[in-house]
């Protein structure tokens, strides 16, 4: 019976870490909509948790790769993550013509980038400190020059 | 009573264990909710955070608007991070800096060290160029001219050619934010220094004005985070 118990609490425990980590990390959220014919229809949710997690079965030759090609504008990018979180809720691009309407914003912890136009509507929203995570990791397993 | 005592006495480690677990959750989310609280303080201080603000409005191609909001203080640290071509470590090079004939440096370290109302004129048939100091700005205005023939009123065969504004580019920054792009020595402009200077300049400014035909441009300052 207190085997049972402990193996429930270990249990709860566990989805409830789980559950915390992956609210405080947040979600990824890709809709993709193309408006001809047959177009695709994508939507995905998954919790942002999930790509620092995914990098550690990453190997390094691979993740060398990125790095390689990512390597100018990786600081960049970083340093941007972090700065927008300071700015929730704030449009910082917005490009829109007689077709097409493209922004770039906050909302929340978030940077969402929405494409509205005639071929596609494309909506992802990204948490700002998985973008953090996941490049700090990256040049963290880059070996010591 | 006594006897469940006894079994806590007896197994610390197993209670350590259980309640490290229990807590676990708490303290993952004491940072998400320390982060919370943080982003809430940063969102009401950041009205009295500076803006720089774009907007191009391009009325020949599909009637296109960009707009851009950047706060200075995000820029100040971002800029840094850059090392392209000639910007690195948020200063750029301008080591060949001729610009149609004008060297740049030189013009701006003259309107520096000039009083105020000072000015520099260049004429010609295709620009007028007017560069001054007024009341703590520097003051640039650029008018493109173009040449359209009209028919004059004597003669229906003879055509007179008359100038008109083709474009117009009003430039107007403050002398402080102009200091501090010349500190970082010689043939370099310090960026990051120059958005410090912005960032201390009060009030709203328009800094950069352009009108042509077929396009608007507009930079200006402000404490806003929205364009209009």
């Amino acid at each position: 019976m207190m085997i049972l118990a402990k193996l429930a609490i270990g249990t709860a425990t566990t989805l409830m870490v789980a559950g915390v980590y992956t609210f405080r990390e947040g979600t990824i959220r890709v809709d993709v909509d193309e408006h001809r014919e047959g177009g695709a229809h994508v939507h995905v949710w998954a919790p942002a948790a999930v790509v620092p997690m995914a990098l550690h079965f990453v190997p390094d030759s691979k993740l060398r790769e990125v790095y390689d090609h990512s390597s100018e504008w990786a600081p960049l990018a970083r340093i941007a993550a972090r700065e927008l979180r300071k700015y929730p809720n704030t449009t910082f691009v917005e490009v829109e013509d007689d077709e097409e309407h493209v922004k770039v914003s906050t909302v929340g912890t978030k940077i969402q980038v929405d494409v509205t136009g005639p071929q596609e509507n494309v909506h992802v929203t990204v948490p700002l400190a998985m973008v953090e995570d996941v490049i700090a990791q990256i040049a963290a397993r880059q070996p010591a020059s | 009573m006594n006897i469940l005592s006894n079994r806590l006495t007896r197994r610390p480690v197993s209670i350590a264990l259980v309640g490290a677990l229990l807590l676990a959750p708490v303290a993952l989310l004491a940072p998400a909710l320390s982060a919370q609280e943080v982003t809430v303080t940063s969102a009401s201080s950041s009205t009295s955070d500076r803006w720089l603000h774009v907007r191009v409005v391009d009325t020949n191609h599909k009637g296109e608007t960009v707009r851009v909001n950047v706060p200075l203080e995000m820029a100040e640290k971002v800029l840094p991070a850059i090392n392209k071509d000639r910007l690195h470590s948020g200063k750029v090079r301008i080591n060949d800096s001729d610009i149609n004939g004008v060297d740049l440096k030189t013009m701006l370290e003259a309107v520096r060290s000039s009083k105020d109302g000072e000015y520099v004129t260049v004429q010609s048939n295709d620009n007028d160029v007017r560069v001054a100091k007024q009341a703590g700005y520097m003051v640039v205005h650029v008018t493109e001219k173009g040449v359209k023939s009209a028919k004059s009123d004597k003669s229906a065969d003879k055509s007179e050619e008359k100038s008109f504004e083709r474009s117009r580019v009003d430039v107007k920054i403050p002398m402080k934010v102009v200091e501090a792009l010349l500190s970082a020595g010689k043939d370099e402009l310090d960026l990051v220094a120059a958005l410090r200077a912005l960032s201390a300049h009060s009030g709203d400014t328009e800094l950069v004005s352009v009108k042509s035909d077929d396009s608007t441009v507009r930079v200006w300052l402000d404490s806003k985070n929205v364009s209009d």
